[in-house]
């Protein structure tokens, strides 16, 4: 049965933590719904709930990454990133120490929640302070790999995951990765919004049209490298976002290098949010796969029609 | 000699080193610096460093959350050679390895950093969590400091978790950067029943004279033996050994000195009762 993303990195941390006891897991009273539960079920010695208290429990798993300890830090994306933003910036981003946030309920799908409950520009400012990783897990196997290549780090790193659980992805998990052959035009997303890419990508096979998903696991920091590597023959690049067009993957990408034409599909910079479920917010902003594939076939004819010589009969028809 | 006159030239020669340092670092924070200086000398001179190896895993720490007062932190650490190299002069400067507030990136014996108040209680607790209540954690404050809510969310933690090996200890000066002079009618002193409301909270408390080791070490040896965490509320003057720094703690919060003013501090620094 899928279980939310939240809950399989609990699980695996639990796993992990039977060998490492380095490993511990903080709470700020969501452990149900953001998936701590299910390592304070194994390790109840190795867990903390610092209760509705995001500021101090980020300032807690400072001071026992600053002792040796793996600290993993669980809230809702919204509390953590913007509740505790001084702690992560002054314990955590400038100390440097390795303490993992996972924020749950990221993006623009709350449910009945509505807008203080969503995270839709956690990566614009987590991306903005020094020595922090960004990673955005699209489905299980995502988490675990994420899990295991975090462990590996000594640094600061934020994972943001979606609040339902996602089908598994095809294919085995990387940090970069396309998904179906690669594209010139191409779909670039993460997280749940790759989810939406799969579904707009199944839509267009069915038109006949092939568009690869540039998946990324990782988002933040980006190599100059990987941009040379999976851009290389990527013509157009729509970025699909569960966040804000501003300060999302597509920023990042322009910021780290790729000149190319990049576009980001995201949430409406007007728009705060608001309570409903997935389909009547995704189609409020168009970004159901529908229109995603639609956002695609207009590309596709736009660089069509720009690649034509002009025609005055043509124009005047 | 006795300790206590022992500690007390410790006491004038630290201050006089924080006057000379922050004379030529182009100013500082000298009120908070002075009013702590005490505290610190006696944590460190008669707690920590009487605990053997510093390099060793389960030692005690100490954080300073009230980070605007580093210089006395760092004459503290020089005086009792923890920082033999280091030029005080160089506070503040561009690569002088003595950040404006603690930097455990850039300092050795900077245990956490600090400058954004009200953090260094939750920081001290995970300390005081990892180490599994084998080392004590000291967090000094300050008592404006304790107007963020943070240090009241950490507090009602290590109450739940009854972290013994959690020590506060508040430099209680009765002063902050502002405060609210403008309004007389308002209550001027930055916190008032301090112990009760720590008592409220789950704390163990004990206040005493913030510049007399004798008093101080008791409260520390207190502290180590208490069932709860526990919070030392030290009564301070803010700029104490200075007579014209206590006369005008506004003014000396944070400020730069004219050579005339620095040499009538160093001055008072001769004649000054201090550590007694």
């Amino acid at each position: 049965m899928l279980q939310k993303l939240g809950h399989e990195c609990g699980e695996y941390l639990a796993e992990i933590g039977s060998t490492d006891p380095s490993l511990w897991v903080l709470d700020g009273d969501l452990a149900d719904s953001d998936g701590a539960e299910a390592f304070a079920n194994i390790h109840p010695d190795r867990f903390i709930s610092a209760g509705v208290a995001e500021q101090a429990m980020v300032s807690i798993a400072a001071g026992m990454a600053a002792c040796g300890c793996r600290p993993w830090a669980f809230s809702f994306a919204s509390f953590l990133c913007y509740r505790a933003y001084d702690q992560i910036r002054v314990s955590v981003s400038q100390t440097k120490l390795p303490v993992t946030l996972v924020g749950a309920y990221a993006g623009g799908c709350g449910g009945r929640n509505g807008k203080t409950h969503l995270a839709l520009n956690d990566i614009a400012v987590m991306a903005t302070l020094p020595n922090i990783q960004i990673w955005a897990p699209a489905d299980r196997n995502d988490v675990r790999l994420a899990v295991e290549l975090i462990l590996q780090e000594a640094g600061p790193v934020y994972i943001r995951l979606p609040r339902l659980a996602q089908p598994a992805l095809p294919g085995p998990a990387e940090p970069i990765r396309w998904i179906g052959q690669p594209s010139s035009i191409a779909m670039v997303a993460y997280g749940a919004s790759t989810q939406w890419a799969i579904r707009a990508q199944e839509l267009l096979h069915q038109q006949g049209i092939e568009i690869g998903i540039l998946h990324f696991l990782r988002v933040w920091p980006i190599s100059i490298t990987d941009i040379t590597k999976f851009f290389a023959n990527v013509t157009y690049a729509l970025v699909v976002e569960d966040h804000y067009p501003m300060g999302g993957l597509a920023d990042l990408l322009r910021h780290t290098g790729h000149s190319g034409p990049i576009e980001a599909a995201g949430w409406p910079p007007f728009w705060a949010g608001q309570s409903g479920s997935d389909l009547d917010v995704l189609g409020f902003a168009k970004l159901r796969s529908s229109d995603l594939a639609s956002r695609i076939i207009r590309i596709q004819d736009g660089l069509m029609i720009k690649e034509r010589p002009f025609n005055i009969s043509e124009a005047h028809s | 000699m006795d300790v206590n006159r022992r500690f007390s030239e410790d006491a004038r020669a630290v201050r006089v080193a924080i006057v000379d340092a922050l004379f030529r670092a182009g100013g500082g924070h000298y009120g908070g610096a002075m009013s702590v200086t005490d505290i610190l000398l006696a944590l460190y001179r008669g707690i920590v460093c009487q605990g053997g190896d510093l390099n060793r895993h389960n030692r005690d720490r100490v954080i300073l959350s009230k980070g605007h007062a580093a210089i006395a932190l760092y004459a503290v650490l020089k005086h009792l050679g923890l920082l033999p190299n280091m030029d005080l002069g160089r506070y503040g400067a561009f690569g002088g390895c003595l950040e404006g507030h603690p930097d455990m990136t850039a300092t050795p014996g900077v245990d956490f950093s600090s400058g954004s108040l009200g953090q260094g209680i939750a920081a001290g607790l995970g300390m005081a969590f990892a180490c599994r209540r084998k080392s004590h954690i000291w967090v000094i404050v300050g008592d404006g400091e304790c107007q963020e809510g943070q240090v009241w969310e950490t507090a009602l933690i290590a109450a739940r978790y009854s972290v013994s090996n959690l020590h506060v200890i508040i430099d209680n000066n009765d002063a902050q950067e502002v405060g609210w002079s403008y309004d007389p009618r308002l209550e001027q002193r930055p916190l008032v029943n301090i112990e009760a409301k720590w008592q409220s909270f789950g704390w163990a408390t004990m206040t005493v004279d913030g510049h007399n080791y004798d008093s101080l070490l008791n409260a520390y040896h207190w502290a180590q033996t208490s069932d709860l965490p526990s919070v030392i509320i030290a009564k301070t003057t803010k700029g104490k050994g200075l007579s014209s720094m206590e006369r005008d703690p506004v003014k000396f919060h944070c400020t730069t000195l004219s050579q005339e003013e620095h040499q009538l501090l160093l001055g008072e620094l001769d004649a000054a009762e201090i550590g007694a």
